[in-house]
């Protein structure tokens, strides 16, 4: 085959200058990795998302102390949201099934079985449970008489119970957080990792009074959970229910927090419908200017060696001349210079794709990433690398082919 | 075999054109062994560029064995020099980073079939210039001398009707130009045409014929009564140096 021999002589050239060779393939290399990595970040990221996203409940909304827009989390030092706020959304809200108030706090140190270890305290009601649909595995859960009488009794969450407890029972024993003794009697289910992210059997549930009057020594909430009957139904509004039904404890709280708009809320709303529109367009955002960033990368890596190429074409304009003599047609040159660029791309992209790889696999292992793999958008790299690749070497395997072999040989 | 009529080249047009050749008519034979004669400037490169399908006449016509060569194409013209004529040229161009042997089977890669036995073909033609235990050595490790032989055996490997040879003697010393011209005189022995382009009186002697180009004209076209014989002068120029 006539094109593989030409193909060898370019593979020859190639070997002969090796930095050149390194250089032309440089800007293709770095390309194709930096996008490899930003792909799989983004698609295990994007995953990860989707994954925490189908965990929310979707007839559930949270109503958070402090503002902001989104998928918000709780902030500290609001003290505005308060249990009588739980009572109203209760009795003048339409369609709500349970509503549970929640103080949380995190980073405390806790001591039992003479360890001690850091997690976050949720004072809780007993209705807790069904508002998360997460129950007791051993032993019995807050009631209404421990909130009565301010009891100081807690529940574990699994991760806390093995590592103060590991295989003992630890029902009846006691634990202390802060200066207070508190009786352990229960532990809840395992339940891995939340739609927030953060593993939810780090945690002990502690009673409402006791945690607000005992430990935190606060009369404020983190947040209020409610949810909500037939979320999905339509309404004459043409919202959901569910966002209907939002939409009325804001204004209740306004009212109830003498809020009026255009002030700023002191609490954010948070249901399954802004959980999935808020999160995506950030992430969009980042990853399109990444994309863009490395893209870049590319089309100079491109431009380099459009550049290479080209003073590689006017030194070996002798070269080509006596190739001319000896039979080779306009063509064959063509073929020949074309042939360079596009094995120099070829090759970029496959050490660009292993190295990209290598790279996100490093970053999933040390930087706690989440990464994923797509070969549409893989191959999507490849075919932009080529094309990049393909532009680059036409122009210099044109200019080689048009060299008059009169002229070149001079 | 080849033959020119009428051959013009003009570079430029109008008032600033420049008549290299005006009307240079020849015929060469089969077999003949013809020295292209002139100073610098009388248009020796251009006809030799012409004669080797490198450039394209202004006006003329010029019959390569069977080929109307004027109306050929890009394509047709690169396999005639691929096939037909085999080059020398005065600065040997060979490829410095391929071996002696990759050098001379550079024309094959540009052949439509590229033969079973292109590496046999290749060591017999650099044996043939005594070259058999050079072949793996790249030109910067070969004297001029046996640079220009890898040349000529790179211009053979193809089997030419012509070989065309541009100053082949012009960067080598007198022992090794000698050598040249001794295989020239060989491969003329064996049938193949010859046309060497020089300004030096003493290369073409060593032909049957010489053609001297004056001011883009042929000046004198006449046979060489007694040829001079580079294998006699290779060892009479062995003899002194033993002598002294």
């Amino acid at each position: 085959m006539r094109i593989l021999r030409l193909a060898q002589e370019g593979a020859h050239a190639l070997l002969a200058h090796k930095l050149r060779t390194f250089f032309m393939m440089a800007g293709t290399l770095i390309g194709v990795s930096a996008l490899t990595v930003i792909m799989t970040i983004s698609v295990g990221t994007a995953r990860k998302l989707k994954e925490q996203i189908s965990k929310w409940p979707y007839d559930v909304i949270k109503v958070n102390a402090g503002g902001g827009k989104g998928y918000t989390m709780p902030q500290d030092g609001i003290t505005t949201l308060v249990p009588a706020d739980t009572e109203a959304v209760q009795n003048q809200i339409d369609n709500v099934v349970m509503v549970t108030s929640v103080a949380e706090k995190r980073g405390l140190s806790i001591k039992g079985n003479s360890r001690q270890t850091g997690t976050s305290v949720f004072s809780i009601q007993p209705n807790w449970h069904e508002v998360m649909d997460w129950y007791i595995d051993q032993g019995e859960s807050v009631t209404d008489e421990d909130i009565a009488t301010m009891a100081r009794v807690c529940v574990l969450g699994a991760a806390i119970r093995e590592e103060l407890f590991g295989e003992q029972d630890p029902i009846g024993e006691m634990v202390q957080v802060g200066n207070v003794s508190l009786r352990v009697k229960g532990i809840l289910k395992p339940r891995g990792t939340g739609p927030s992210g953060r593993a939810s059997d780090d945690r002990i549930l502690v009673p409402l009074s006791t945690g607000l009057r005992r430990l935190f020594n606060q009369e404020h909430l983190s947040y209020i959970r409610l949810t909500v009957r037939d979320p999905d139904r339509i309404e004459d509004t043409g919202e959901t229910r569910l966002e209907r039904t939002a939409e009325e404890v804001r204004k209740l709280l306004h009212e109830r927090h003498h809020i009026t708009p255009p002030q700023e809320d002191d609490f954010s709303i948070v249901h399954a419908a802004i959980v999935m529109q808020e999160i995506r367009p950030i992430s969009k955002a980042a990853t399109l200017l990444l994309i863009v960033l490395a893209g870049l990368s590319l089309v100079v890596g491109g431009i380099v060696l459009m550049n290479i190429m080209l003073v590689s074409v006017s030194e070996r304009t002798e070269e080509i001349g006596l190739r001319r003599a000896l039979g080779a047609t306009r063509g064959d040159i063509f073929i020949q210079f074309l042939n360079e660029s596009l094995a120099m791309t070829l090759l970029g992209i496959v050490v660009g794709g292993v190295l990209g790889w290598v790279a996100s696999v490093l970053l999933a292992k040390f930087r706690n990433l989440s990464i994923g793999n797509s070969w549409e958008l893989f191959a999507l790299i490849v075919v932009f690398a080529l094309l990049v690749g393909m532009f680059s070497g036409v122009q210099p395997a044109r200019r080689a082919a048009k060299l008059q072999p009169v002229e070149a040989l001079r | 075999m080849i033959e020119l009529a009428d051959i013009v080249k003009t570079y430029g047009v109008g008032d600033v054109a420049t008549h290299v050749l005006k009307g240079v008519s020849f015929c060469v034979e089969k077999g003949e062994y013809v020295a292209i004669m002139g100073a610098s400037g009388t248009g020796k490169t251009t006809l030799m560029n012409i004669l080797g399908l490198l450039d394209k006449p202004t006006a003329g016509r010029y019959q390569l064995e069977d080929n109307d060569v004027v109306t050929l194409d890009d394509e047709a013209l690169s396999h005639l020099r691929n096939r037909r004529i085999g080059f020398v040229f005065q600065q040997f161009h060979l490829l410095n980073r391929a071996n002696a042997l990759r050098n001379v089977m550079l024309p094959l890669i540009y052949t439509d079939q590229y033969p079973e036995d292109a590496e046999d073909r290749a060591k017999q033609v650099l044996e043939s210039v005594g070259l058999a235990d050079r072949m793996r050595y790249n030109p910067n490790e070969l004297s001029g001398g046996q640079q220009q032989r890898v040349a000529i055996a790179r211009a053979l490997i193809n089997d030419p009707a012509i070989i065309l040879a541009d100053e082949p003697t012009g960067n080598l010393d007198s022992k090794s130009g000698i050598e040249i011209l001794a295989i020239f005189k060989r491969l003329h022995k064996q049938g193949r045409t010859i046309i060497v382009i020089t300004h030096d009186k003493n290369v073409a002697e060593h032909a049957d014929r010489i053609i001297v180009l004056k001011d883009g004209q042929i000046a004198e076209d006449k046979p060489v009564t007694q040829p001079r014989d580079a294998e006699t002068e290779l060892k009479e120029l062995a003899c002194k140096e033993d002598l002294s």
